[in-house]
């Protein structure tokens, strides 16, 4: 035989050390950075505590509108040579937002982070904003995302959050917005937007090599010019659960596959069962061989991939599955990842099944630990949620001591099978009669 | 900026059985990353079995004599490692990223399917994995509006015959027809110690490395008889133009224009890189300064140009636009081909130039920043090379390319042969 057949075991576990993290508060904003020693590349992240919960309900995507609008000339250049600017030095300038916190970033050499800063705070903190400027961004903007609704995915997704949130709310509403509500915004929408929020210091996250980067300087350009204290959060929101399960049909005639998107609410980020529910998650949907991968993609070949998870903002969250399907086999597929939730609610979860979960969790954040992308990103978990610069060795330890007992207690807790809404997005003539058949809910109208 | 682009220590082992061992240590994070290259990829298939290389990729997760179904994945992940395969017309690979001490897990479980795979594998395997890639397919290239682009390009770029000239998801009826025999053999050809490479970059050193893959590949036999892939690294210009107007489930009406330029690797690829990077990178881009900006009738977000990195046969450069609101498809034609013509007759200035660098520059380094990024590549040069080491000549080779050669490619690759394709949003009821 000339393979090995006995497996081998782990060798001797290397520590898990997150780096050194700097905070510092610097010309009125605040510096949280983490020391990087020989790494090359730098990243620069100036984080704003501004997300699209502070967009007015109705001006869903001003944020992204602004984000795009902000590189459309400054009070120094106009458009093109920001751009020349920018990506003479090699790099871009990167924006992202989510309920909580707006970003803008740049990955450089780090060598040259010291100038693409000044340009990322230019931009953010002195865009031009011209008029005519603003209104081509914005329809750019709502055209963008016409493209993107073209695809499967954000309409399902929309009705899903409308649904479990209450299209009243902001919250209820698509983070990015929809191409009417960006189509709908108004130049001053974007600019008292900017002056309300983009003009307060936020907060700078470095990662890189700190023996050869200037904190105090990035810093005094990152919050020249800014004032004004942080926002006022809110507690977290009380989101009622349905009672008895919903469908509702998003037609896409003709399409080849239906998109699931089945959830409901769940619990906020600062939540006790926070690990746990990962945890919970995790197991029933979060990894390649969790249980409804293994059903539905191993079992049955009904899909590429089906994934489900828990994610929470500081004021809600929610719980939810996403996959696409063939059509043929729709309804089976529902009534079989339904039956994988109800399963892992009722009965818990297995030592086996917990054992690759909770070790995957915890090796991730050591495989997480290479990049500066990576190691900003973690910072910014740490501002967003008031987290201590030990957090992710405690969240290691945390999850590595979860048991059985306390993982089911999540599932059994925060999962709830007959509360769900399951949003289908597929060819409505060819599996609506499939769908009413399952008995899995009410179809709405 | 470091001289090299590569500044990690490289070192390099065979097997006796042609087991090609490839280390780059670095000990920055408590992690390493595993990555296998196979020299097997859509180019070997014959007429009637495309798609079979990816689909037999699939099935490398689904069990070997000893690992069981489904337990490769979960025996990575419960280490709290990621890994994933994926293939191309030119090569299959496979890679995983785990914690430092779970090395040797990941080197046994390798070794097992490269060993010994064909014995696990069913027929009720065969045929889940072919639903699951018939649903891929689905997904990723018939549910998506331009999703099919790719696999109408290289038909129009490549002649029939030419390894290039079918997509590497092949087609349903090829799936629908594959069968255990095939698949087996498959295995049997192609999955030998002397057709890989094995990289492992990270918190490990060579000498265990080497001792390791001894230790679980070093008794698999070598194949002496691997049959190459039909050769096509010349493709004769024909002078024509190929035009193809889709009708479509689409948004907005779009235009590719591609061309076959020259084989990853060589000199020219080179430059096609950076041309394509003047081209089509970044909002300081031509495109983007010119048909985002100027006469404002591309979509900015959607404007592009980049070649495809193929080493086997000229490689495809495509550039790429999509049509703002009231804007024909004939209208961004014009423009998205004026655009691309230029590039031989109005000189690449500087200011482009050392933007372009620049950007490669940058994306070069955060390609390896982790230890997967090198994995990757490293193996990529010991396949397709036959030098790992070559890797560090890749960052200066483009920082060298001039605007005169930018100029003489294009007019080498922009003046025949071009493809057009347009989608156009179908008329709706």
């Amino acid at each position: 035989m000339t393979l090995i057949a006995d497996r081998p075991g782990p060798g001797a576990a290397r520590p898990y050390r997150f780096p050194p993290v700097v905070r510092r508060a610097v010309a009125g904003g605040q510096v949280v950075a983490a020391h990087l020693p020989g790494q090359n590349l730098a990243v620069a992240l100036l984080l704003l505590d501004v997300g699209a919960g502070q967009e007015p309900v109705g001006k869903e995507g001003l944020s992204g509108v602004l984000a795009k609008a902000l590189e459309e000339g400054t009070a120094q250049r106009d458009a093109a040579a920001y751009a020349l600017a920018v990506e003479g030095l090699g790099t871009a300038l990167s924006t992202g937002l989510d309920w909580d916190s707006f970003q803008a970033s740049v990955v450089i050499p780090v060598d040259r982070l010291s100038a693409a800063v000044e340009l990322l705070a230019e931009a953010v903190r002195t865009p031009r904003l011209d008029p005519a400027d603003v209104r081509r961004v914005r329809d750019d903007e709502a055209t963008a995302l016409r493209m993107d609704w073209a695809n499967p995915g954000p309409r399902a997704d929309a009705a899903l959050r409308a649904e479990l949130f209450g299209a009243q709310n902001r919250w209820g509403r698509p983070m990015h917005g929809d191409p009417e509500s960006v189509a709908g915004l108004d130049v001053e929408d974007v600019t008292v937007f900017h002056s309300e929020w983009f003009l307060r210091p936020g907060t700078l996250i470095v990662a890189g090599d700190l023996d050869r980067i200037d904190l105090d300087a990035l810093a005094a350009a990152a919050f020249a010019g800014t004032g004004g204290g942080p926002a006022e959060r809110g507690g977290p929101i009380e989101v009622p659960l349905h009672s008895g399960r919903r469908i509702i049909l998003v037609d896409r005639p003709g399409s080849v596959q239906s998109t699931l998107r089945l959830g409901h609410p769940s619990p906020h980020r600062a939540h006790p069962d926070h690990v746990p529910m990962t945890l919970a998650g995790t197991v029933l949907g979060g990894a390649f061989t969790s249980r409804l991968n293994h059903l539905l993609r191993e079992v049955h070949g009904y899909t590429y991939g089906i994934r489900g998870d828990f994610a929470a903002s500081r004021r809600f969250g929610r719980f939810a599955v996403s996959s696409g399907v063939q059509t043929a086999v729709t309804a089976p597929a529902l009534v079989e990842a339904v039956g994988e939730i109800t399963r892992t609610q009722a009965n818990g979860v297995t030592e086996d099944e917990l054992e690759v979960a909770r070790s995957w969790r915890a090796g991730q954040l050591s495989v997480e630990l290479q990049s500066p992308r990576a190691i900003a990103s973690a910072l910014t978990t740490l501002v967003v949620h008031d987290l201590p610069d030990d957090y992710h060795a405690r969240l290691r330890e945390s999850l590595l001591s979860a048991d059985v007992e306390q993982v089911s207690a999540a599932a059994a807790t925060h999962l709830h099978p007959e509360a769900l809404t399951l949003v289908i997005e597929g060819d409505a003539a060819a599996i609506r009669a499939d769908l009413e058949s399952t008995a899995l809910g009410t179809l709405l109208p | 900026m470091p001289d090299s682009g590569y500044p990690w220590p490289i070192q390099t082992s065979r097997l006796d059985n042609g087991l090609r061992v490839v280390v780059s240590e670095d000990r920055t994070a408590p992690a390493v990353a595993v990555n296998l290259w196979y020299d097997v990829g859509s180019r070997h298939e014959p007429a009637g079995q495309t798609g079979f290389a990816h689909l037999f990729e699939h099935l490398m997760f689904e069990g070997s004599v000893n690992v069981a179904k489904t337990e490769h994945m979960k025996l990575i992940q419960g280490s709290g490692g990621s890994l994933n395969a994926t293939t191309n017309p030119d090569r299959t690979n496979y890679f995983e990223t785990v914690p430092a001490e779970h090395l040797e897990l990941a080197l046994w479980l390798e070794a097992d399917r490269m060993g010994g795979l064909v014995p696990a594998l069913t027929q009720e395997t065969l045929d889940n994995q072919r639903d699951v890639v018939k649903n891929e397919r689905r997904q990723r290239y018939e549910n998506v509006p331009y999703g099919d682009a790719w696999l109408r390009l290289l038909p129009l770029l490549y002649p029939p015959g030419h390894p290039y000239h079918h997509a590497t998801i092949g087609s349903m009826a090829d799936l629908n027809a594959a069968d255990l025999a095939t698949f087996q053999a498959f295995h049997q050809t192609y999955y030998a110690p002397n057709n890989a490479v094995l990289t492992v970059v990270g918190d490990a050193t060579a000498s265990d490395v080497f001792a390791l893959a001894d230790k679980y590949f070093g008794a698999l036999p070598a194949r002496d008889d691997i049959p190459p892939a039909p050769g096509g690294r010349n493709v004769p210009a024909t002078g024509q133009t190929a035009v193809e107007s889709v009708s479509a489930d689409v948004p907005a009406p779009r235009v590719y224009i591609a061309h076959r330029s020259y084989p990853f690797g060589s000199p020219g690829y080179n430059v096609i890189t950076v041309l394509a990077t003047v081209l089509g990178s970044g909002r300081g881009s031509r495109l983007y300064q010119r048909l985002a900006d100027g006469e404002r009738i591309a979509q900015p977000d959607l404007v592009g140009a980049y070649g495809v990195d193929l080493a086997h046969a000229p490689a495809p450069l495509i550039a790429t636009a999509t049509a703002r609101p009231g804007v024909s498809a004939e209208r961004l034609a014009e423009g998205l081909a004026d655009v691309v013509d230029e590039l031989a007759t109005v000189p690449v200035t500087a200011a482009e130039l050392d933007r372009a660098k620049a950007l490669l520059s940058t994306g070069w380094w955060r390609q390896l920043s982790t230890v997967d990024g090198r994995a990757d590549l490293l193996g990529r040069y010991a396949t397709q090379f036959g030098d790992p080491a070559r890797i560090a000549d890749q960052l200066p080779a483009l920082l060298a390319v001039t605007a005169e050669q930018i100029a003489e490619a294009a007019a080498d690759v922009l003046a025949t042969d071009r493809v057009t394709l347009t989608y156009l949003p179908e008329e709706t009821s």
